[in-house]
């Protein structure tokens, strides 16, 4: 029962706390709500690191568990076919239950992602389920990389260049600034 | 007064040993012949001793007064000892007393050495046999209280009534089998006292047998179950096989009953909380919430139900899949979902004292 009192009592001040800019003392100080979200990150860590998903990884920036680099590989058959593009996962005290804040860091030409590498993908938002995890955030970019969603985008230009994807390729080359 | 102290801690470890020995049977048996002697050293005694000062004075030190024969009792289990104290102050007379401590003494003196020394007491009191046929009826039949493990006690006492069927006069007959029952009883032995009043005349021919007519089922419920009147006893007879079958048997039901039906209902679920990652208690585990059959702990599926109220599996709100499911139209928002929760729980609840038995 300790557990249902303290996140009863403590959800009026995640929202403040956990888009700080040290989330770490935010899991410390949160008591069993940030302990729950860091056992979670911490089994979704070990999960990755076991797991081998090909293509995705991420992992911790630094000491802070609450933010993580994802790596991501262009598929195979895609414009995006030997690229690899870094993202910056940001997760709140409310994690799993609200989705991370996922961005680019490396540069990407694509429909569905803007100039400051910020992401239009539904799981991401109002399609959020508490069932995802970093594994299948990744693997949906991936995907997504692959299967613009070109009826709502937030990069104009690829969306209209998306029809020839020999141009499009060419652009995502053009623009892409891989990571060093 | 050395003797009964160095004797008090001893009927701990000779219960536990016999615990043990049923998956022991050479020690037993080994054990056996050994108190096969040690009684009949006792019985030489006990006559001697019956009126003799020295086990008052043995008795008196550590005994209060009333029940001098419970500190030999009493130490080992401090909780069990009391109800028999006083079945035994209301039964006895002064003599019994004296000669309870004068028993207690004899025990602990002549078997210092051996852990066993419980049964030697136990075979001590001739009149055992019928007052605790009484006991273990009584538990058999009525209801018993057993704490932790109904199946345990249930399952004795279907054996214990099967023995019961035996008059008395079968006592040769029926020892076997009784003894195999009470020995596989006699950790219930803390429920049998009640029902233990010696109103039946013992038939145990051995001279101390009348007037110990209260005391036996004390001794005897922490000690192995021993045929008392060991004249009728052949040397050879302690049927270990009997005894060993019961564990068995007790064995089988707990894999038939309990761990089959648990690992049905709990193993084939997820052994965590996808969305926590905290393990799922068995109340978890049967929680279903939603027909997509995504499983959740409740303090997920509570967290959820406070927010946007969608199944993480499917994304269908959890409170219109639970009227549904109810059949009633009334979308009445969360109320509906808590209602269904409180019955699942309560299902859960159902489950688990079913399977509680067996599994502990």
């Amino acid at each position: 029962m300790a557990r249902g009192e303290n996140q009863e009592s403590q959800t009026g001040n995640v929202p403040a706390a956990a888009p700080g800019p040290k989330p770490a003392s935010a899991g410390g100080g949160k008591g069993a709500e940030g302990q729950s979200v860091v056992r979670r990150l911490q089994s979704e860590l070990m999960a990755l690191m076991m797991g081998g998903d090909p293509g995705v990884s991420a992992f911790p920036e630094g000491d802070n568990i609450f933010n993580w680099v994802g790596t991501i590989a262009g598929s195979a058959g895609t414009p995006y076919e030997g690229t690899s593009y870094r993202l910056a996962l940001a997760f709140t005290a409310e994690y799993p239950y609200k989705p991370p804040k996922v961005r680019f860091d490396t540069p990407c030409f694509h429909p569905n992602v803007d100039a400051h590498g910020n992401i239009c993908l539904d799981i991401l938002q109002d399609k959020w389920s508490s069932a995802y995890d970093v594994r299948t955030i990744l693997l949906s970019i991936q995907s997504l990389l692959g299967e613009p969603n070109n009826d709502s985008p937030l990069n104009t230009q690829a969306a209209g260049l998306w029809a020839n994807q020999e141009e499009f390729r060419k652009m995502v080359e053009k623009l892409y600034k891989p990571a060093a | 007064m050395g003797h009964s102290d160095a004797a008090s801690p001893a009927p701990a470890p000779a219960a536990r040993d016999a615990r043990k020995k049923r998956g022991n049977r050479t020690a037993a048996k080994l054990k056996q012949s050994k108190l096969e002697t040690r009684r009949g050293q006792w019985l030489n005694n006990s006559g001697q001793g019956n009126d003799g000062k020295d086990a008052k004075v043995a008795a008196s030190p550590t005994g209060a007064g009333s029940n001098a024969g419970s500190p030999i009792l009493a130490s080992p289990h401090p909780p069990l000892p009391r109800r028999r104290v006083d079945s035994r102050s209301r039964g006895s007379d002064p003599e019994d007393r004296e000669e309870a401590g004068a028993t207690g003494l004899e025990v602990g003196g002549s078997d210092l050495d051996s852990p066993m020394h419980s049964p030697g007491s136990d075979k001590s009191q001739g009149s055992g046999c019928g007052t605790q046929r009484k006991g273990f009826s009584g538990n058999g039949h009525g209801p018993s209280p057993s704490s932790g493990s109904s199946v345990w006690s249930s399952s004795r006492s279907v054996s214990d009534a099967e023995e019961d069927t035996g008059s008395p006069e079968d006592e040769n007959e029926v020892l076997d089998d009784w003894e195999a029952a009470a020995d596989a009883l006699y950790e219930d032995d803390s429920h049998c006292h009640h029902s233990s009043v010696p109103t039946t005349p013992p038939p145990a021919p051995t001279t101390a047998a009348p007037a110990n007519a209260a005391r036996p089922e004390a001794i005897r419920s922490k000690a192995r179950a021993w045929a008392p009147d060991d004249k009728f006893r052949p040397q050879s007879l302690p049927s270990i096989s009997k005894q060993a079958s019961f564990p068995a048997s007790i064995g089988n039901c707990w894999a038939g009953m309990g761990m089959s039906a648990a690992q049905q209902g709990i193993l084939s679920l997820p052994v965590s909380c996808p969305i926590c990652y905290e393990d799922l208690d068995p109340t978890d585990s049967s929680f279903l919430p939603c027909p997509c059959g995504f499983h959740l702990c409740l303090f997920c599926h509570k967290r959820i139900l406070e927010a946007d109220g969608r199944c993480p599996g499917c994304r269908k709100q959890y409170n219109t899949a639970s009227a549904v499911e109810e059949g009633g139209g009334g979308a009445k928002g969360p109320t509906v979902g808590t209602g269904r929760e409180m019955a699942n729980i309560a299902s859960v609840r159902l489950f688990r004292s079913c399977s509680m038995g067996p599994r502990y």
